[in-house]
């Protein structure tokens, strides 16, 4: 049983690397809405990442950030944020309903 | 006798008349319940302050004030004067505002905002009180060198959408092939900075498919544009000779104008256009002037919380403050808004301002339908202002590829669209 507790806490402060703060992440989250649509729910090409899955979002915007990926204009947004706070983006959209 | 048919329309009249003596009384005084923010102006900044007002605090009463029932963006304006769009396109109304996130629409002109009796006064004599006022007027235009009131409908600027993007569309359909276009492009600062570029991109491209032996002129009072590098690349490539940018300092600045007969007189030589598209030089709307907002030509805030400078509780956004380093641009005004509203909502509720807050901007311009580029910057509000985040942001590549252009291009009208939706939907 012990174990186990020392197993979930593990695994919690893993995908919990910073505490989600939904104050800070909606008003990150703002000037994504501009291009990706209110709360992330796109109605044109530019992608829907309302509901999104925190980790996958959150890897993508690093990958931006840090030149693993291109894009039009991602890349350049991305690098006007810290690492915790695209954490805080991906928290608030991973909570947004799809 | 009075059939049912005539009974229902007395009847309908009287619920119509009953609900505007409520909505008058009860907007006059203060709501003891709840609290209530009156915004000014139904914009890009205006209309998502409101939005977004209810979204982070839906028992807050909002109340937008906009004369017009319609509203006619700037953006993508210049797709309508090219003949790219229909003016369809570009217009929205307030409806969903209305019945999805129950906002009071009220289509008056507003006299003044009194920062003195917290209460915005209507053209009608008719005064809303508030607790916290937005203020969203955007610009208005420095008549001079004999650009007058009226000049606009000879020489139309289009830089307010809506009849005047008509007015120039019409004028460039009836140009004769082989003529000349004139704009003449406004100082710093003003709304959108490479607006006026687009433009002439738009035209030129209308012009090469329909009269291509005719020519453009740009008579610049600056000597360098937003994203000049860029749309230079862009003139070259797809309008080559067409198009002729003349700096302020080598022939571009105005001396004086005759809008009726269409001829530009500059140091060099009296320029004589078929079609000239004159935008004046800006300033902020005449609300601010008359609400005490100004300090020179423009709005002062802390832009923590836009809220002015100079009155208590009235926050102004948009084109009309001076945001630092943000550009007087559509995706700016919505960002400013949200920030805004957030912010209102928390000291309203007592709660400290989220801080610092961050803010973004996006800009697309297109050279032709298939070719877009931008400039983008993230933000930063610091206590002596805005400041772009060092590292971020930044233009399109020149010597991109064909197929990037067109990505960005696909990628303005789905920024034009979701932006809209983010606003009115």
């Amino acid at each position: 049983m012990k174990k186990f507790i020392i197993a979930l806490f593990c695994l919690c402060s893993f995908s919990y690397a910073t505490e989600y703060d939904p104050i800070r992440g909606e008003m990150l989250s703002l000037s994504c809405a501009s291009c990706h649509g209110t709360d992330g729910k796109s109605k044109t090409i530019t992608p829907y990442i309302a509901g999104m899955s925190k980790t996958g979002m959150y890897q993508i915007l690093l990958d931006y950030k840090y030149g693993k990926r291109e894009g039009t204009m991602m890349q350049k947004h991305v690098k006007g944020f810290l690492d915790e706070e695209l954490e805080q983006i991906a928290y608030y959209f991973s909570k947004v309903q799809r | 006798m009075i059939n049912r048919r005539h009974f229902n329309k007395i009847l309908v009249g009287s619920v119509a008349l009953s609900f505007a003596a409520c909505s008058s009384i009860t907007s006059v005084s203060l709501p003891t319940d709840k609290k209530r923010v009156v915004i000014v102006g139904g914009g890009f900044g205006g209309a998502t302050a409101a939005k977004y007002l209810k979204k982070f605090s839906p028992e807050t009463e909002v109340i937008l004030i906009e004369q017009n029932k319609e509203y006619y963006t700037c953006p993508f304006g210049n797709t309508v004067i090219a003949g790219l769009n229909d003016i369809e396109y570009i217009k929205h109304n307030y409806k969903t505002l209305e019945s999805k996130y129950k906002i009071k629409v009220i289509h008056e002109k507003v006299k003044k905002v009194d920062g003195e009796t917290n209460t915005v006064i209507l053209e009608n004599g008719e005064k809303i009180a508030y607790h916290r006022a937005i203020v969203s007027p955007g610009i208005d235009f420095k008549y001079e060198k004999g650009y007058v009131k009226g000049s606009e409908q000879y020489s139309p600027h289009a830089y307010k959408a809506g009849a005047q993007t008509l007015l120039l569309r019409k004028q460039l359909e009836e140009m004769k092939d082989g003529g000349t276009y004139v704009m003449v492009a406004p100082a710093n600062p003003f709304r959108c900075p490479p607006g006026p570029y687009e433009r002439i991109s738009l035209v030129a491209n209308y012009l090469k498919k329909n009269k291509p032996n005719s020519k453009i002129i740009i008579l610049d009072q600056k000597n360098k544009f937003s994203k000049q590098g860029l749309f230079q690349e862009g003139w070259e490539k797809l309008y080559k000779d067409m198009i002729e940018w003349r700096s302020a300092e080598f022939g571009g600045e105005v001396l004086e104008v005759d809008p009726k007969n269409r001829i530009i007189k500059t140091e060099d030589e009296d320029v004589k256009a078929d079609v000239l598209n004159y935008i004046p030089n800006q300033k902020a709307g005449k609300l601010a002037f008359d609400s005490g907002l100004t300090d020179g030509d423009w709005c002062p805030v802390n832009t923590k919380t836009f809220e002015s400078k100079l009155i208590k509780n009235i926050h102004v956004i948009g084109d009309a403050s001076i945001a630092s380093k943000m550009p007087k641009s559509g995706f700016s005004a919505n960002s400013q808004a949200k920030i805004a509203a957030l912010q209102i909502v928390r000291l309203l509720k007592n709660k400290d301002i989220v801080n610092p807050p961050k803010l973004a901007n996006t800009c697309y311009s297109l050279i032709a339908p298939n070719y877009g580029i931008t400039v983008a910057a993230v933000y930063e509000a610091h206590e002596d202002g805005i400041i772009a985040v060092p590292g971020a942001g930044g233009l399109s590549p020149m010597n991109a590829d064909e197929s990037y252009r067109i990505q960005e291009a696909e990628y303005a009208v789905a920024w034009y669209e979701n932006q809209m939706a983010d606003i009115f939907s």
